[in-house]
């Protein structure tokens, strides 16, 4: 029969394919598996990037997988399964929602997997360590750059990416506290929520602006609502202050062409590596802190060619 | 196809819609042996078990999605409505604290009510199933954010609302195959579809909507009537989605959902029934949403790098459309 | 059952009186008037628009009328769904086949009163039940069989056991025979005159007059949506008939054939083979030259002539285009090669039908008139539509009409236009007058005939042995996929359907599917 020949001619080549794309492995070089909160996104890139520097310094195997967005929290669980199946050393997680991840958490806690913690993190004592960057801190520091661009006076608003992950919350927080703590004359006007998706960002930005025509300022709480803030605002032709988070190509160049004053990076780069660095020094018995700040800066258009800078932003 | 094609299915024997699904199956086998073969963690009771974990929701859904479909339908607000139906169960749960078994009643009565509103539209009011699903996608999307607060509501005041996916029964009896409580639902969901399409009216129905549906009002049949049925039994299907779902995360996303319509769509295609109606099997879905997990979950214990994971899926859909299309072909 | 039309009442079953009915912009029935007596078989017959299927369509109940009276039995009635007139015992067989491909026959025969016992549907009683019927029928069929594996006159049977699946006092048949061959009707007039004694009413509507003459006790004929009249069918000859529905009287033409003898040949068709379908099959056709196609349904002429079009995979089999061998694969070949088909379903495979009839007519030769940047020509496609509208007499308002709003005839030229303008001198008609007026046919033949004296090629295939025989300079007989015969185009009827029934002889029959 001639289809069954195809059909299962095709399977078996999709089986070599797989075999082919499996790396060989050493019994001596630890096999970590890292789950993020995503994939496509740049930052996740910057952070496999990080992730694969630190595996190829120290000679461990690390994979690296996230689902395709960010409110696929039940995705995210069967790839920590899956991942469980593999019987790795380590584990590399960051929760999109602690509580539906802690079953399989603790699934791996009793096998006697490690876990490291990054980015977000988990809310649970099971990870041995967090690497992550200190995002109310970043967030407030956003908050003292718009105030100091502004005159310290006036409308603001926030655009965010989502009100139910630890950075949304952090990101919101750490800026209107600060705002509301240090600079008693800035009044944030609204927060909205954009998914992350420059579109959305751009159209709920638009909206903003065409609500507030004294607004002062907008901060973009991550790269998709801060490339979004800045669309809006070019599509209006306002000049208001934009402040962004994370980097990326598009971002820098805005930050250039002055369409975006600024924006707070983390260091991706720095969470990949740390967490790798992280999970081998936990299966070499040594003792990790609680937290591991990986950092984080604010760069405009006078610092991005810094050395110390322009390795942490990515493309 | 030319003339110079291989004479060989000159007399070749009827080839019989069962042969689909032997294909889909073998596919299935095809794909357990490569990867019990690639990787000795595939084959292990607890990896089984995270494969059958993984494809209680989207079977469940596929299953929605099989019978409209059968009418020559779409649904594209499975994956959307899964999400209200468990936002619904969060409301009565843990907003007004009632008991667990009405939490459980009242998403599937959702599902139904929403099955019931979709049914109308594309019946009474005309309106074509992909337009009238795709507005229900983004009504229900939309509710349950409002619904929710746009927060996550947990369900920490259930004591054991997340044992109705995660928990097993089966493994009380059988220690050694712990299988989880919410891929026997999906079984049960799967016999109790398979039942109503082979063996009752609104089965028979549906595969006649789907055949000739002119043909079924001339015959004198209510067609909207038994529609509409078919619509509400998908909802109340998926309600059963989001009782899964929520009690598997222990929460109620609002935002997730949305691109779950169409994993449930691949499965039923891989699956054999046939996207323009009249034929279908509740089996093959079965064996189509499994396909899709295994590939999913191998390709993970094989460490292939997630672009190609992907990519490996597309190329699975196509050829299993492929497939049919030579059956039909050979028919 | 008490809503049931009593069989023993004397009187009409039926009476239909001043049955208006207008669609938008259309009056389809303008006082409109039916009567059917018990055990009578009434044929309706008209031209295509005269009313026939919609004052049926109101008695059946898919229609609602906007004037006149209904009596059922004496008594009058409101009939607003197909449901209701079964319950009242008026059951219709539609034209176009009205059945669940995916489903069983028997499925099929009981759609919509499934047996059940606790809700549970009583798949044995269901077969049980139609396997019962198909027996009434004498008929073999299986009633599991799903339907789209059945021949298209094992299906017609189906819809027919559904109607008598029933009990129908009155039945409607509405072009029954259109799909049936000789051994099938003559079944079919069995089963019609078993219900005839039984006092069955039976609607007949047809546009074959020896199927009248044979069947039928009266005919009521229509023209443009009114009654013309009603009359005896033993006694009334069928040129009354005719001119009647026509409204004019019609001369039979007679047609001498020219000598092509002479000719050279324009197409050879040499060991075409494909599957069971077509087997070893050769001919040829001269310029000039009709070559009629007669054979039974299923007999593989369509199939020929979709193989030697590319349309479909052949097996074997060569082609050859005035004395050259062209290799054809696909219709773009075909055409290439001056080789242009005007299939059987116009509206599915000839005509985009909402396009205008300029746009038609020039479809298969845009890239004459493209001209730089792709931008179509639209005057020279006018000048050229305009040509042929009036060398083929097409009815239309313009060149700009949509395809769709023509009548069947008109829609025919259409599509012999376009392959005309693309230059083909290879013309394969497959059944060409199917759904055509009796008016519009004869300018069809004429068209035919005229194309033929201009040299064109033309192969005519058809299921009417009248009008094969008229238009035929040769005629190829066809049975079960093999060529049984090439006869002069005066053999005798009876000659033909020898031939197109010559089955092999170690040829087992086989089950439809």
């Amino acid at each position: 029969m001639l289809n069954r020949r195809h059909l299962l001619g095709a399977i078996s080549a999709l089986a070599m394919l797989a075999s082919a794309g499996t790396p060989s492995f050493a019994q001596d070089t630890y096999d970590i598996a890292m789950i993020s909160k995503g994939f496509q996104h740049q930052f996740w890139q910057a952070v496999k990037a990080g992730a694969d520097k630190a595996a190829a310094e120290f000679g461990a195997n690390v994979t690296f997988e996230g689902p395709e967005s960010e409110s696929q929290v039940d995705r995210q669980m069967d790839m920590l399964a899956a991942a469980l199946s593999r019987q790795p050393d380590a584990i590399g997680f960051a929760a999109l929602d602690s509580q539906a991840a802690v079953p399989l958490l603790q699934q791996a806690a009793d096998a006697g997997i490690p876990i490291i913690a990054f980015d977000s993190g988990v809310d649970s004592d099971i990870p041995l360590s967090t690497a992550t960057t200190d995002n109310v801190a970043a967030a407030a520091l956003a908050a003292d750059k718009m105030a100091e661009l502004i005159g310290d006076e006036g409308k603001v608003a926030v655009v965010a990416h989502d009100q139910t992950s630890r950075t949304g919350i952090d990101r919101v927080d750490g800026f209107v506290n600060r705002m509301a703590e240090a600079h008693p004359n800035i009044e944030v006007v609204t927060v909205q929520y954009g998914a992350g998706d420059q579109l959305q960002s751009t159209e709920i930005t638009k909206s903003i602006l065409l609500a507030n025509p004294d607004l002062k300022g907008i901060f973009g709480a991550n790269e998709g609502s801060a490339i979004g803030v800045a669309n809006g605002k070019t599509e209006l032709g306002s000049d208001i202050v934009v402040i962004g988070f994370d980097s990326g190509a598009a971002q820098k160049g805005m930050i250039t062409s002055g369409v975006m004053a600024g924006a707070i990076t983390q260091n991706p780069v720095g969470i990949g590596y740390e967490t790798v660095k992280a999970a081998i020094g936990a299966l070499n018995g040594e003792t990790l802190p609680e937290v591991i700040d990986t950092g984080f800066f604010y760069y405009d258009a006078s610092n991005m060619a810094d050395p110390e800078i322009a390795a942490v932003l990515y493309d | 196809m030319t003339d110079t094609a291989a004479p060989a299915v000159k007399t070749g024997p009827r080839i019989s819609g069962a042969f689909h699904r032997l294909l889909a199956f073998s596919g299935l086998i095809a794909l357990v042996v490569a990867f019990s073969l690639a990787s000795p963690n595939f084959m292990q009771t607890q990896n089984i078990l995270a494969i059958l974990q993984a494809t209680s929701v989207n079977g469940v859904l596929a299953i929605a999605a099989t019978l409209v479909i059968i009418t020559g339908g779409i649904d594209l607000s499975v994956g959307t409505l899964m999400t209200f139906c468990a936002v619904i169960a969060g409301v009565i749960l843990t907003y007004w604290g009632l008991p667990m078994p009405l939490g459980i009643l009242g998403a599937i009565l959702a599902g139904t009510a929403s099955g019931l509103v979709s049914g109308t539209v594309i019946a009474k009011l005309k309106v074509p199933p992909f337009i009238a699903t795709l507005g229900m996608m983004l009504i229900l999307k939309g509710l349950s954010l409002v619904i929710s607060g746009t927060r996550p509501i947990y369900f920490n005041d259930t004591p054991g609302f997340n044992q109705i996916a995660l928990g097993s029964v089966v493994g009380q009896v059988f220690p050694a195959v712990p299988v989880p409580n919410g891929v026997m639902i999906l079984f049960a969901v799967a016999l109790l579809a398979a039942f109503v399409l082979g063996k009752t009216a609104l089965g028979r129905y549906t595969f006649a909507l789907g055949s000739n549906e002119e043909a079924v009002r001339l015959s004198g049949v209510n067609v909207d009537r038994w529609k509409i049925g078919v619509y509400a039994m998908a909802g109340g299907i998926v309600g059963v989605a989001g009782v899964l779902i929520a009690s598997r995360l222990n929460s109620a996303q609002p935002a997730l959902g949305q691109g779950y319509e169409l994993d449930a769509i691949a499965a039923v295609v891989i699956g054999g029934t046939s996207l323009s109606g009249g034929r279908g099997t509740i089996l093959g879905t079965l064996i189509g949403a499994l396909i899709i997990s295994v590939l999913a979950n191998g390709l993970r214990i094989l460490s292939v790098a997630q672009e190609w994971q992907t990519v490996v899926t597309g190329c699975i859909i196509i050829l299993a459309v492929y497939a049919d299309i030579l059956r039909r072909r050979t028919l | 059952m008490s809503a049931e039309v009593g069989s023993g009442a004397p009187g009409p079953l039926v009476e239909m009186t001043d049955i208006d009915k207008s669609f938008p912009g259309v009056r389809a029935l303008a006082k409109a008037r039916f009567e059917l007596l018990p055990g009578e078989v009434h044929a309706l017959m008209g031209e295509n628009g005269a009313g026939k299927s919609t004052l049926m369509k109101i008695l059946s109940g898919v229609y609602s009328r906007d004037g006149g009276t209904v009596l059922l039995n004496g008594q009058p009635v409101e009939i607003t769904s197909p449901r209701q007139a079964q319950d009242l015992g008026i059951g219709i067989i539609h034209q176009e086949l009205a059945l669940m491909r995916d489903l069983t026959a028997a499925q099929n025969i009981f759609i919509g009163r499934e047996p059940r016992r606790f809700g549970i549907l009583d798949e044995g009683r269901l077969n049980r039940d139609a396997a019962a019927i198909f027996a009434s029928m004498n008929l073999r069929l299986d009633p599991t069989f799903k339907v789209e594996t059945l021949t298209i006159a094992k299906q017609q049977m189906v819809e027919i056991a559904k109607a008598l699946s029933y009990r129908s006092r009155v039945l409607i048949m509405d072009e029954p025979t259109a799909a049936l061959n000789d051994a099938e009707i003559a079944e079919l007039f069995a089963i019609i005159n078993r219900l005839k004694a039984e006092g069955v009413g039976i609607v007949y509507i047809s546009h074959k007059m020896d199927e009248i003459k044979r069947i039928a006790d009266r005919v009521t004929i229509m023209r443009d949506g009114e009654y013309v009249g009603t009359v005896r069918a033993a006694d009334t000859p069928i040129e009354t008939i005719i001119s009647m529905m026509v409204g004019r009287t019609l001369s039979a033409e007679t047609l001498a054939i020219p000598n092509t003898a002479a000719a050279p040949v324009a197409l050879e068709v040499k060991n075409l083979n494909r599957g069971r379908e077509i087997r070893d099959v050769s001919f040829s056709v001269r310029r000039g030259e009709i070559l009629g196609f007669a054979g039974l349904m299923g007999a593989g002429r369509t199939e020929v002539a979709r193989a030697i079009f590319g349309a479909d995979r052949r097996e074997s089999g060569e082609v050859w285009v005035h004395g050259k061998r062209v290799g054809i694969a696909s219709p773009k070949d075909a055409v290439a090669a001056g080789i242009g088909y005007l299939s059987e379903d116009r509206k599915h495979f000839g005509l985009a039908i909402g396009l205008d009839v300029r746009n038609n007519i020039a479809l298969a030769s845009l890239p004459r008139f493209t001209g730089p940047g792709g931008v179509l020509d639209e005057a020279g496609m006018q000048k050229e539509a305009v040509a042929y509208i009036r060398t083929l007499a097409i009815k239309t308002p313009s060149d700009t009409q949509e395809a769709r709003l023509l009548s069947g005839g008109n829609q025919q030229k259409v599509v012999i236009a376009k392959w005309l303008l693309r230059d083909c001198d290879i013309l394969i008609f497959d059944e060409p007058t199917r759904g055509i007026d009796v008016g519009a046919k004869s300018e069809i033949y004429k068209l035919l005939n005229g194309l033929a004296a201009e040299g064109k090629a033309i192969i005519v295939i058809s299921s009417e042995l009248p009008e094969v025989l008229r238009l035929s300079h040769r005629i190829a007989v066809m049975c079960e996929g093999r060529l049984t015969g090439i006869l002069p185009g005066g053999a005798s009827q009876e000659e033909i359907m020898r031939l197109a029934t010559l089955r092999e002889p170690a040829m087992q029959v086989r089950h439809a599917g």
